[in-house]
């Protein structure tokens, strides 16, 4: 099914009403796009998790969306701040970097997608915080080799991390 | 998170059940109750000063109390429309209309201090009470707003705690200052300015907690 915003946004409007068999269509819609979404912006290791998260999320506030607005810009709404909260946590192990075969293709991306893509937000924190966030955070590096690879004392990196979340916050505030 | 994604897609599909979907217009309602409750016990407790009712009260008073509704009432419906989640920036108008009620303050500073009189609006002895009664009647708003958010599911915490501090500084002071016979540009902008800010700031800190999901 093409995953167009008129069809999902039927589905969900079907789901609000308790329409079973819409609402298992949508769900695996929205799986895929979740995972396109976060494809880039979490180790594959926790890809599931943060899909799922969402999902369950989604299931639990599927009262708050309005059928008279989109379906996608609230779906990644629900997305960006579990993703946020996602980087927040602390869920760190021992994962092993991406690699280029991890990452989609970035022509997948259509317009809709680019405007709420998540890596504009990263890109616009400074170089510092955005190369530590990507190591620590996304590819699971300890803060001793984020060091390491960036020449950056610990103390920064873990300085860094926390002044790039929090201002990766305060962008996805006013973004919203 | 062990399900895979197949079977946490049966166990949502089966736990589906028809919703009410959580509509702005029912939070503006809410909310608008929450401000005439709070204007009715403002009109019970205090009264209404004289003032109003025989339009005798300064420009300065029907301007500052103005301006507060209507950030109040601003702020409010930013807020309630801030329970669904969705993408733009939709606190902005409340920034501007932050702006133009931090013009009151800012006028009476400046001519306060060139009149000397900065001194006896700093000092005067009703200002405290009047801001802690804005405050306290701004809890009702705010009850209500976080209620709401509560419901809702808002993705921006600290904007939406500041934006509900705001609406409960702004409402809980225009009601209480309908019973305010001090009507002087150094009162008005001071004492009852002081709420919004001190609720936007007890909001900002307070209210995120509240409100994670």
């Amino acid at each position: 099914m093409q995953q167009d915003e008129p069809t999902l946004a039927g589905l969900m409007a079907a789901a609000q009403m308790g329409d079973r068999a819409a609402y298992r269509t949508l769900l695996k819609e929205v799986q895929r796009w979740l995972e396109r979404y976060f494809r880039r912006r979490v180790a594959p290791q926790q890809l599931d998790d943060l899909v799922q998260e969402v999902m369950l999320a989604m299931h639990n506030k599927r009262a708050t969306w309005d059928s008279s607005r989109a379906f996608l810009p609230w779906l990644a709404a629900i997305a960006r701040y579990r993703w946020l909260d996602h980087l927040r946590g602390h869920y760190r192990a021992p994962e092993k970097p991406l690699d280029d075969a991890d990452y989609a293709a970035p022509g997948e991306e259509d317009a809709l997608h680019a405007r709420l893509s998540l890596d504009r937000l990263l890109a616009q924190l400074p170089d510092k915080q955005r190369s530590v966030i990507d190591l620590v955070k996304i590819s699971g590096l300890s803060v001793a080799e984020a060091a390491a690879r960036t020449g950056q004392s610990e103390s920064l990196v873990k300085i860094n991390v926390h002044r790039g979340l929090k201002r990766l916050t305060s962008l996805v505030e006013k973004a919203n | 998170m062990k399900k895979t994604n197949q079977s946490l897609i049966d166990d949502l599909t089966e736990d589906l059940q028809p919703i009410h979907p959580v509509l702005p217009r029912q939070g503006l309602l809410w909310v608008a109750a929450a401000a005439l409750a709070t204007l009715v016990l403002v009109v019970l407790l205090l009264g209404v000063w004289e003032g109003v009712t025989s339009g005798r009260a300064s420009a300065f008073f029907f301007i500052t109390n103005g301006m507060l509704a209507a950030l109040g009432g601003g702020a409010a419906w930013t807020v309630v429309h801030m329970a669904n989640p969705q993408v733009g920036n939709s606190a902005r108008p409340t920034l501007w209309s932050t702006l133009l009620l931090a013009i009151i303050p800012a006028s009476a500073i400046i001519t306060e201090t060139a009149h000397g009189r900065m001194d006896e609006v700093i000092t005067d002895v009703h200002g405290f009470a009047c801001a802690m009664q804005g405050i306290a009647f701004g809890m009702i708003t705010a009850g209500a707003l976080i209620f709401w958010l509560r419901r809702g599911a808002p993705v921006s915490l600290v904007a939406a705690g500041t934006l509900t501090g705001f609406a409960a500084g702004a409402i809980g002071s225009f009601a209480y200052g309908l019973s305010c016979p001090f009507d002087s540009l150094g009162h008005l902008a001071i004492w009852h300015c002081i709420p919004v800010g001190f609720c936007a700031l007890a909001g900002r800190f307070a209210v995120p907690k509240l409100i994670r999901w």
